[in-house]
């Protein structure tokens, strides 16, 4: 394997929430907050995700449709998140994206010809002959008729716009094509065609493919490697077959169990998720799917199970955001022809499928007295009671990206990525040797710097270790690794760098992380499991 | 493509040949702006190399053109090369709208009537010479029709038992000026068009422009655009022309330019939400998504597709320009050298007793003008309206 096509290193893209005539800013909808995946030559890569999880921005995003907030995106050697408006349109002629909704993605005063041909045009052929004979030859390859060049999109099925749109992207011979939930608007028995038509397209011509979904089962039949997303965060990322037969992070096993299994014996294991998906404008804090993790993680000191432990969890959410509404339970406890704060803290309790008393005398004593305090409708003390006496790691810390199979915290494994995507930025530019480099590095990283005193450290580049000791330390890679084949690949990667070798410094770092799975939760770095393979 | 020649295909394509951005134009753009140059470069032959009493064509007729008439020139280009040209392109499209416009038979009978109207307007007055002062033949009826003999001053029909009968010498009758009715409803029928076409181009052209470019570019282009448009609809318009009226006189260029350039405001309005909704639609994006500019993108995606309002409101503003220039000219704010319908009804409204003909057959005219672009313009919304398409 060698360098990849695409990097994209922790992109962000916030929508500033505004008010009023000056537009203050109040809040922001961190729609995409920290993605980073890669995505190889010939290679396909699913991005997956409930709606609104933040996928299709990121899409857009990545390929510069709106300005990052942040982040990196790295297309074959060059940032393109820098890139002025002449670069971004030698760009788009190399990324091409395929909508999800095949109607409204053409113009219906605009021939589908034209449409295809449209991209070609755009990018200077002006010989009209030239453009019917490429986007006629083309239509005949993904199964419609060069003749249909003249007819309109409303004449056409989903099916066929969807076959048509995947031309229009292949019109400019692009290395990298962005497909947003490509099937998820077709019938199913559609689906299968055109899945089947962009992998052969694919395979014929080489592309990398990022593929959009919601849909489980198109993911794992088109893609090489998948990369989950939860509420702007990946969550988890490997090779297809790994994800779906042994999902690390429990919201990828929840996924899973939501699609449907054609086979009775394994219907209803799935896990459920309970609650809704909390708003980007207002994340939960520490990791973001505590609110709705079934394995949200209870402090050892307790001993309950993962199931009341949610539900204790619920409980104490709900108290938290919401609010219990306290007439509602005392109405519904009165129906059932009972009274008194004891009969309300039960129907809370049944509500929450909280059970009557708690296995652990601890959490039973502060969950009853927490509990009085709601019903005496103190609900600060509630909340107080409830946060000191069930804190969970899920909700204090927000969990690394950890790497498999290689003995590395989140800090080191994000410091390794972002040199490594430094490196990839480099390799298709101007040549700056190391020392300029560096120096624009750490000069962007301290803001006060002193001029003068760049250029001088700049000019004294030092000894070769002094000079890997900088960059380690301008990326905050600590000068020794604790895993050793870790080492050995950034040692290597110095070296090239050093030789102003960019390309093959990219490349080592590459190849030697890239494979490997990851996953961003608590119970990954708290109790590792096996590595993968060793089942 | 000959058989034996391999086709090319989009992988063989260099892209390294650089296309400059004129190379987005449409044929039909280039032959639109080939013309106009055309006409930009007689119209400065003209302006400044010819004297003004000059005339600018001496063959196959003597024509000295006026500036109104560059402009109207300008406004039949557009009209061919916007309007005919696609409607012959798309046949297949034009033949879908026939069809349906064709369900309102009174729409479809008004088409034509407004199509003579239009051709005699345009062609007549070519042909027919500018109505002369001729106080020997005032007040001559109709043809088919018969005054009291005492009503003309030389009865130029027949005179029977104390009645004059018309004659087809003159068909529509004469006024008190003995100037020829049918000749004076002809040279309005153009000073009508000219007056409805010209500032509808104006006001469509503006407009659609501001919008669009408005609701693609949003942010402070948008509110800058649609704060002035705020500013210009409560300017009162209807004032400057009277007060440039009192100042040079009255004359129909100034008024087509004046309500012209003002009259924008609300066709912007109705462009920038239309657009806003369209430049939504993930067309638009796919468009970015290729590389394509702001103004590429608002020409050939977003214009085409609110046309079918531009079209709509511009039919009901034809009729309202040439009801208001006939209401100005019947009040005498209008350009007195004109031979406008207003003026000729305000012309016979003293005489309405005794030569009725004078004042209401202009105004027949015109209300059947106004009456059939309404009937047009609604037959021409159900059949574009483009809620029913799929």
């Amino acid at each position: 394997m060698t360098r990849p096509i695409l990097d994209v290193h922790e992109l962000r893209k916030h929508y500033p929430v505004t008010e009023g005539v000056l537009r203050k800013e109040v809040g922001r909808v961190r729609a995409v907050d920290g993605v980073s995946f890669t995505v190889d030559r010939g290679e396909t890569v699913g991005l997956v995700g409930e709606s609104g999880c933040g996928k299709s921005t990121a899409a857009t995003s990545l390929l510069r449709l709106e300005k990052p907030t942040g982040g990196r995106v790295v297309f074959d050697g060059e940032d393109v998140t820098g890139y002025d408006d002449r670069e971004l349109k030698r760009f788009r002629r190399r990324a091409q994206m395929i909508f999800q909704d095949p109607t409204s993605s053409f113009d219906p005063r605009m021939s589908v010809g034209e449409a295809v041909a449209e991209p070609l045009r755009v990018h200077g052929m002006r010989d009209r002959n030239r453009r019917r004979a490429i986007v006629g030859d083309l239509l005949d390859r993904v199964g419609l008729d060069a003749a249909d060049f003249d007819r309109y999109p409303h004449e056409f099925s989903g099916g066929q716009k969807q076959r048509i749109a995947l031309a229009r992207a292949l019109v400019i011979n692009p290395d990298l094509v962005v497909a947003d939930e490509p099937v998820s608007a077709l019938d199913v028995s559609v689906q299968a065609d055109i899945l089947r038509l962009i992998e052969r397209v694919q395979s014929e011509f080489g592309l990398a493919l990022l593929v959009i979904s919601h849909d489980m089962g198109v993911v794992r039949e088109i893609c090489d490697r998948v990369a989950v997303m939860y509420l702007g965060e990946i969550v988890e990322t490997g090779p297809t077959e790994e994800i779906f037969e042994d999902p690390r992070h429990p919201y990828t096993e929840a996924l899973l169990g939501s699609t449907p299994i054609a086979d009775p014996r394994r219907r209803g294991q799935g896990t459920v998720l309970t609650g809704d998906v909390p708003s980007p404008s207002d994340p939960p804090p520490g990791c973001r799917f505590h609110t709705r993790c079934p394995a949200v993680i209870p402090p050892d000191d307790y001993d309950v199970s993962s199931a009341t432990w949610r539900a204790v969890l619920d409980l104490r959410l709900r108290v938290e955001t919401e609010g219990i509404d306290l007439e509602a339970v005392e109405e519904y406890v009165t129906e059932r022809g009972e009274a008194g704060p004891d009969a309300v803290t039960e129907a809370i309790r049944e509500e929450f499928d909280v059970p009557p008393e708690l296995p652990d005398a601890t959490a039973e004593r502060a969950l009853s007295s927490a509990l009085d305090a709601v019903v005496a409708g103190d609900r600060e003390a509630a909340v107080e009671r409830l946060a000191a006496a069930f804190p969970t790691v899920c909700r204090q810390r927000r969990p690394g990206f950890r790497l498999q199979g290689r003995d590395l915290d989140a800090d080191q494994w994000t410091a390794i990525r972002s040199l490594r995507t430094w490196l990839a930025a480099q390799c298709n530019d101007d040549p700056q040797s190391v020392a300029a480099l560096l120096a624009e590095r750490e000069s962007a990283g301290r803001r006060s710097a002193d001029r003068s005193s760049d250029r001088r450290r700049q000019e004294d580049a030092g000894t070769p270790a002094e000079r890997r000791r900088r960059v380690r330390e301008a990326f905050g890679v600590p000068d020794r690794l604790p895993d050793g084949d870790a080492e050995r690949a950034v040692a290597s990667a110095l070296d090239s760098l050093l030789s102003e070798d960019y390309e093959a410094a990219a490349a080592t770092l590459y190849d030697a992380f890239d494979p490997l799975r990851a996953a961003a939760c608590h119970l990954e770095a708290d109790a590792p499991r096996d590595a993968p393979g060793d089942d | 493509m000959s058989a034996d020649e391999p086709a090319e295909t989009f992988e063989s394509v260099d892209w390294d040949e650089t296309g400059s951005r004129f190379s987005t134009l449409s044929r039909r753009d280039r032959g639109a702006i080939a013309s106009l140059a055309l006409v930009a470069a007689a119209f400065g032959y003209d302006y400044h190399l010819l004297s003004a009493d000059r005339p600018t064509l001496t063959w196959p007729i003597r024509w000295n053109v006026t500036q109104l008439d560059w402009l109207f020139i300008v406004t039949l280009l557009a009209l061919l090369f916007y309007v005919a040209v696609p409607l012959y392109s798309n046949r297949r499209l034009t033949a879908h709208y026939w069809a349906e416009f064709r369900k309102n038979s009174l729409a479809v009978v008004s088409l034509v009537y407004l199509a003579a109207v239009f051709l005699v307007g345009v062609v007549g007055p070519i042909f027919l010479s500018k109505p002369q002062l001729a106080l020997a033949q005032s007040h001559q009826p109709p043809v088919y029709t018969a005054v009291n003999a005492a009503v003309p001053v030389n009865c130029l029909g027949d005179v029977a038992s104390g009645m004059c009968h018309g004659t087809w010498a003159h068909p529509l009758g004469t006024t008190s000026d003995g100037k020829d009715v049918l000749v004076l409803v002809v040279y309005g029928m153009q000073v009508s068009m000219k007056v409805g076409l010209i500032s509808t181009l104006l006001v469509v052209t503006i407009g659609t422009t501001v919008g669009t470019v408005a609701a693609y570019a949003g942010g402070l282009v948008d509110e800058v655009l649609m704060r002035y448009v705020d500013v210009q609809l409560v300017f009162p318009a209807f004032f400057l022309y009277l007060l440039l009226n009192y100042l040079f006189g009255g004359s129909l260029f100034m008024f087509i330019v004046i309500f012209g350039l003002t009259g924008w405001g609300s066709m912007a309005r109705l462009v920038r939400s239309e657009a806003l909704q369209r430049s939504e639609e993930a067309y638009i994006t796919a468009a970015d998504s290729a590389g394509a500019g702001t103004l590429y993108v608002i020409r050939r995606h977003l214009v085409p597709n609110v046309s079918n309002s531009v079209i709509t409101a511009a039919t009901l503003l034809i009729p309202g320009f040439i009801l208001f220039e006939a209401a100005l000219s019947f009040l005498s704010l209008g350009d007195p050298t004109v031979p406008s319908w207003g003026q000729v009804i305000a012309a016979g409204r003293s005489d309405l007793g005794t030569a009725w003909w004078v004042s209401t057959l202009p105004g027949l005219f015109l209300f059947t003008t106004i009456l059939a672009f309404n009937f047009v313009g609604d037959a021409l919304r159900d059949a574009l309206d483009p809620r029913q398409e799929t």
